[in-house]
């Protein structure tokens, strides 16, 4: 944005303005955008929700509000918007009326690092997965402060779920990341994506591959490991089923929301379906590529960029309209995946949701991060680190052996923590069943 | 894999081949393929219900729902199109099987005689409290109450909730039009028994009321008929001559009836004494007053001469026998004195006849009688004298 704004303002109109400025407008051009585009996003996503798990259902959905029900959502936040804002007398009205803000700012803080596009970052931060990560835990606090203020028991039962859960999956998010940042080498988002050009082998492992921005991090044994547990924790973080326990509807009416309505509630749902979009949107950044796919680092080496201040705006708008169409054509396929997981697996119970966080998903995350090394060591590594082996193989090769490796490792640990964690949990099970039985004193 | 379920066991069945279970989560994969499954089948819609994929949703406002025959919503009342009859004949079965008691009916009456018709006068049903259950249809013998296909029936006037016959009256081919096999099936009982109700119908009780040309048509008919008609029968003069049977088809009123009785009786009464003397002139029950007077001078003339025989008091004369009868008895009577007066035996006197039913049979007996008495006191004098 800076570039292209610099083009336009001092080269093409001569006006020599000081590049702050320019900074300056580039932001609040961005920033207003984004706040524009994410209130959409979420719009878009309640009536694709809705759509898709009604033909999960055989139903139609809403089809009613314009051609194909597509105003639904907009009829749906004129009711929000109308409705009585009710607080409750007992309430803590000061926290009460926080907590959406506290929820919802973060979410749109998210937005800060995410690229939609080649060079439509909005900040490149290179610290931006840490970024992204740490401003979403954020959000928890909001949701505890909902909980406490309303003083009502599902709200602060809800809280206490949600605080739970966000923390528990925290660690499994940032462990998948951790290999990916092991393999990548890099926390800067943008880095990542750059880092993902070639053809079904990464740029980053084996130089020279032809680039056609087709290296995702999916195609290799780490990567796909890591990207599994990182959906699942994204599920939990994003409280979609089968992780939903803290706004479980069927037992606690709306968790922490209960007591709120209006546009207040109309914030939290704003800030869950633009988290889910974010959460969907980086596991597309993360391990899909993000915007890279075929042609758009081609057209994007023909346009204005850092490296190439010569370059034609037109390149800018066909790289940008092809690159954010991927981006956005993966992460509604991720946001479709969250419905199909909604459609078919019911809710956990709490103490599930724990030990498939504790117990299966972080001895998975752990070993990964072990082949993310093993990874790393085989495919970069030389003399110079302690690691000769591997100094006189070919790329491909040293590539080869890596990928190979990696994948009996986490196939291996896949197979074996999981079947640890299946007998694990029929011993629980039939150790329940026993308590239950003697407390009811039934004949064996 | 046999599995035997014990009360309180848990039972652990488990899918797939063992194969496959070697992989975990490959239970996991498959429910995504069920729902996948589902979603790609969702954009064909399935009508037919023949499995359990595709779209069922019907578009109701758009689409008009493709009811089942026996679809029931709320009662309502058939009436025969060609005739206008209604086929309620008011049992009140309906009413009586009614669960919560919504049905309301009148039987309808004959405005001259005030007896009760076949038909109903006014038919009431409180649709906001019927539970649709559809009991009166079942229970009806007439076949004249049937569920309703129509069930948009919101509104918000609460008081048009409760329907009235006007409202409730459907032509048959209506109900033959949304359940063409159910109302074949009674149509043939339905129209039999309508056709022997029409008969117990006077006038136009039993026209839907809203057929007005219907019941004009039917009127005409009638005043038609009773201009056609012979006039009523001598034997029935108590009958008014407004209610007389202008056709055969009119059910008979209490005094016509009476009338017609009455005049059976006396022709029994006139064959009867007709058939019994053989000389009886055919004309028997019209007696001449001076032939009645002559009969009972007689009487008298035989009741005296047994009196002055007899040492008994005879029994009293009759006062005034008009008829027959009357002659009859007194000649039996007399008859009687005299046997009684004298000691000859039963066998000498006379047999009575049975019905003398002219003057001369009656002067006859007098006779007589008279004669049995003089010969039985001239028997007394000898006995008397010996």
């Amino acid at each position: 944005m800076y570039d292209i704004l610099d083009g336009l303002i001092n080269s093409t109109l001569g006006f020599g303005w000081p590049s702050w400025l320019i900074s300056l407008i580039g932001y609040v051009l961005v920033a207003t955008l984004l706040f524009a585009v994410a209130p959409f996003q979420m719009l878009f996503f309640t009536y694709y929700e809705r759509r898709a798990i009604a033909r999960m259902q055989d139903r139609i959905g809403p089809n009613r509000v314009g051609p194909e029900g597509i105003f639904q959502p907009i009829a749906d936040g004129v009711k929000m918007f109308t409705k009585e804002d009710i607080v409750p007398d007992a309430a803590d009205k000061r926290v009460h009326l926080l907590a959406p803000i506290v929820v919802v700012a973060p979410t749109m803080f998210m937005f800060a690092v995410l690229p939609w596009g080649p060079g439509m970052v909005p900040v490149d931060l290179n610290t931006g997965l840490l970024f992204f990560f740490a401003i979403s835990s954020i959000s928890a606090v909001g949701l505890m402060m909902a909980g406490w203020a309303s003083n009502n028991k599902f709200a602060l039962l809800g809280a206490m779920r949600a605080v739970a859960q966000m923390v528990s999956y925290e660690i499994p998010a940032v462990l998948s990341l951790l290999a990916i940042v092991m393999m990548t080498g890099t926390l800067s988002v943008v880095s990542l994506i750059n880092a993902q050009g070639g053809l079904f082998i990464s740029t980053n492992d084996v130089a020279g591959v032809p680039d056609l921005g087709l290296g995702w991090l999916i195609f290799t044994p780490v990567g796909l490991l890591a990207f599994m547990c990182f959906f699942i924790a994204a599920l939990a973080e994003g409280e979609r089923t089968p992780f939903d326990i803290p706004e479980a509807d069927s037992e606690i009416v709306a968790g922490y929301m209960t007591e709120y309505s209006g546009m207040k509630f109309g914030l939290f749902y704003l800030a869950q379906y633009i988290l889910n979009f974010l959460l969907c949107a980086i596991a597309a950044v993360i391990f899909f590529g993000g915007w890279q796919g075929p042609g758009v680092g081609w057209l994007y080496g023909m346009a204005i960029s850092p490296t190439n201040p010569d370059g034609s705006w037109i390149f800018n708008l066909l790289a940008g309209v092809l690159g954010v169409f991927y981006f956005l054509a993966k992460t509604y396929f991720f946001f479709f995946v969250m419905i199909w997981i909604r459609g078919a697996y019911p809710r956990l119970r709490v103490d599930q949701l724990m030990d498939f966080g504790w117990k299966f998903l972080i001895p998975l995350t752990l070993v990964n991060v072990f082949s993310a090394a093993i990874w790393v060591a085989v495919t970069s590594w030389g003399v110079a680190d302690g690691f000769g082996l591997v100094e006189g193989w070919s790329p491909m090769l040293r590539w080869g052996v890596a990928f190979v490796t990696t994948l009996v490792l986490n196939g291996a640990a896949y197979v074996i923590v999981a079947r640890i964690y299946n007998s694990a949990q029929a011993a629980r099970n039939r150790f329940d069943v026993d308590e239950l039985r003697e407390s009811l004193a039934l004949p064996r | 894999m046999t599995i035997t379920i014990q009360r309180g066991e848990v039972v652990e069945v488990a899918r797939g081949s063992q194969r496959r279970r070697a992989v975990p989560g490959m239970g996991l994969l498959d429910s995504l393929g069920v729902v996948w499954k589902h979603w790609r089948e969702s954009f064909r819609q399935n009508r037919d219900f023949s499995d359990i994929h595709g779209t069922f949703t019907e578009q109701y406002p758009d689409e008009r729902p493709n009811l089942p025959e026996a679809y029931r919503n709320m009662p309502i009342l058939l009436f025969d199109d060609e005739t206008g009859h209604e086929f309620c004949t008011s049992c009140f079965q309906c009413q009586r099987i009614c669960p919560p008691q919504v049905i309301h009916m009148t039987q309808a009456k004959d405005t001259t005689t005030g007896k009760a018709v076949p038909s109903v006068a006014e038919f009431i049903i409180e649709y906001d409290a019927c539970m649709s259950c559809g009991f009166c249809a079942e229970v009806c013998p007439f076949d004249a109450i049937k569920m309703d296909h129509h069930f948009e029936l919101s509104t918000s006037d609460h008081a048009s909730l409760t329907v009235h016959k006007q409202e409730l009256n459907r032509p048959v081919s209506y109900y033959q039009s949304i359940a063409p096999t159910l109302w074949e099936e009674a149509k043939a009982g339905a129209y039999k028994k309508l056709q022997g109700n029409i008969k117990r119908r006077p006038d136009v009780i039993g026209i839907a009321p809203h057929l007005v040309d219907r019941i004009a048509a039917r009127r005409a008919e009638l005043a038609a008929a009773a201009a056609a008609a012979p006039p009523p029968p001598p034997t029935a003069p108590a009958a008014p001559p407004a209610a007389a049977p202008p056709a055969e088809a009119r059910k008979l009123t209490p005094e016509e009836k009476a009338a017609k009785l009455a005049a059976i009786k006396a022709a029994n009464t006139a064959k009867q004494s007709g058939a019994t003397p053989a000389e009886t002139p055919p004309a028997a029950a019209e007696l001449s007053p001076a032939e009645a007077k002559a009969a009972k001078l007689a009487a008298i003339r035989a009741a005296n001469t047994a009196k002055q025989a007899g040492t008994v008091p005879a029994a009293e004369v009759p006062p005034a026998p008009v008829d027959e009868k009357a002659a009859k008895l007194a000649a039996i009577r007399a008859a009687n004195a005299a046997k009684q007066a004298g000691t000859a035996p039963a066998a000498e006197v006379p047999p009575a006849e049975p019905a003398p039913v002219d003057e001369k049979a009656a002067k006859l007996a007098a006779i007589r009688a008279a004669n049995a008495a003089k010969k039985a006191a001239a028997e007394d004098n000898e006995t008397e004298r010996n």
